[in-house]
């Protein structure tokens, strides 16, 4: 479907080497938007801008002068951040009294606290123009919980209370801020999932897809168009919700 | 070319759907009590009886092709106290929207199963999320409809049916109560102002038409009634 509003404006995308974030760079280039592609990997964030036509922004989220100064750079080059879609992640998986303390850290220092301080770089511009849009990837495991991913989704949950109180606050200045909380999408991310059981990729996108009714997981695509259109003008009317493709995970399955 | 079916059509949400589905190139039939204007189809329907849904049904599909999209908007509003609503009322709010919907879903989803293909989207309200004084009928009906969706969901999705909702904040249309177009009401909005009719048809259009893995879910542009 064709979605407004999304041509010509710049947007920053976090993780956007691989996964869902390549594909939401590819969905809103296609809409026109001049794309900057963020990946802690500077190869895969360089190969994702060559592919939509963008520009490469490596720098690790979780370090606040970094991002500062890439998107300072951004902004030179391509001009004022109008979309902001953080959908950067780091996962690892342990029973909760195995994770260790740096394990916990760093996931909340990349997911909970890297985001809130790209929104705090981005936002005051985007209020001050009266339009922006930013779209948090958060996680069914940070609405449902998840055994074994305790640091994981408590940090999508903290994300997802940082998007209403954001959400609220810029509402009136033109600033859409929703988040997505996708449920099981095959990305590379579920290679820790597969750790996490022993098994092959593979078997994980079996195993998780006999359990959501719609009968697979989701495709990186189907979060990305969904993304795309909480940027688009339309959805203006979203506000600080927690939209949630995941296939009809939301009940336990099966009668 | 595609064809799609909007309950309520006529007016309001679902007229904005109608032009926004054109647009998108497919065709519209309206089932409403009132004829709807720019549509392939207008037909005069009381959406509460069962066999005149049936009846217009099967005259859009042998008119107009197999059904792609169900979008069930007919509904009514009206602000009641509690004690002072009485039976009456109360049954016909709850008939329009929920034997309503029920009605549209079991004609429309019985043809889309068959075919193992197809969308519906009914609409839900912020109201049906949270409730509000002086709307506990409203709130119920809408409240039902949420239930239904999701359970139809569960069922249809196994059949290559789509079914979510929309509950929409207080929008822009002939049903919408003066005193929710008063400033203090306006006011209590984090976007300080009430939903467009076209950003509820774009919602609808998006789960019809583009790629997603939406099932039974409850989406709300609702202009911050409910965060």
């Amino acid at each position: 479907m064709r979605l407004e509003g999304i041509d010509d404006r710049v947007a920053l995308v976090t993780g956007a080497g691989q996964g869902m974030g390549r594909a939401i760079a590819e969905r809103l280039a296609a809409e026109g938007a001049k794309v900057a592609a963020n990946d802690i990997d500077p190869v895969t964030a360089a190969a994702t801008a060559e592919a939509v036509g963008g520009t490469p922004a490596p720098f690790d989220v979780s370090d606040p002068v970094a991002a500062g100064d890439a998107i300072d750079e951004i902004e030179r080059s391509l001009g004022p951040v109008d979309i902001l879609v953080a959908n950067h992640a780091y996962m690892t998986m342990a029973p909760f009294l195995e994770e260790a303390p740096e394990s916990w850290r760093r996931i909340i220092d990349v997911n909970l606290f890297g985001t809130g301080m790209l929104i705090e770089r981005c936002a005051p511009g985007m209020a001050e123009r009266g339009w922006g849009r930013i779209v948090v990837i958060a996680s069914e495991w940070g609405v449902i919980g998840w055994p074994n991913a305790t640091a994981y989704a408590a940090s999508k949950g903290g994300l997802i209370s940082l998007v209403k109180s954001v959400a609220r606050a810029l509402g009136a200045a033109g600033v859409g801020v929703n988040a997505i909380a996708p449920g099981v999408t095959d990305t590379p991310q579920l290679d820790v999932d597969a750790l996490d059981a022993g098994v092959s990729h593979d078997e994980i996108v079996r195993r998780y897809g006999k359990d959501i009714p719609l009968g697979r997981v989701g495709r990186p695509e189907e979060i990305a168009s969904v993304a795309a259109f909480l940027c688009s003008t339309q959805a203006e009317a979203f506000v600080g919700q927690v939209v949630q493709p995941n296939g009809g995970t939301t009940r336990t399955w099966g009668i | 070319m595609p064809v799609a079916v909007i309950t309520g059509g006529a007016s309001g949400l679902g007229a904005a759907t109608a032009a926004r589905l054109r647009g998108e190139g497919l065709a519209v039939a309206s089932l409403d009590l009132h004829q709807a204007q720019d549509v392939e189809l207008a037909i005069s329907v009381d959406v509460r009886d069962a066999d005149e849904v049936e009846a217009a049904v099967d005259r859009v599909e042998r008119e107009l092709g197999p059904i792609d999209h169900l979008l069930t908007a007919a509904g009514v509003f009206e602000l009641s106290p509690i004690g002072g609503t009485g039976p009456d009322v109360w049954r016909r709010m709850l008939a329009i929207h929920i034997d309503g919907t029920a009605n549209a879903c079991r004609s429309v989803y019985r043809r889309m199963k068959e075919r193992g293909a197809g969308s519906i989207v009914t609409i839900g309200s912020e109201l049906g999320l949270c409730g509000d004084a002086e709307a506990a009928h409203y709130a119920a009906a809408k409240g039902a409809i949420h239930g239904f969706t999701k359970s139809l969901a569960m069922e249809a999705v196994q059949h290559g049916v789509r079914v979510n909702c929309v509950a929409p904040g207080p929008a822009d249309t002939p049903l919408l109560k003066p005193e929710m177009r008063a400033p203090e009401y306006i006011d209590s909005l984090v976007l300080k102002r009430i939903v467009r009719p076209d950003e509820v048809a774009a919602t609808v259009a998006f789960l019809m038409l583009d790629d997603h893995n939406f099932v039974g879910q409850v989406l709300s542009p609702n202009a911050g009634a409910v965060v």
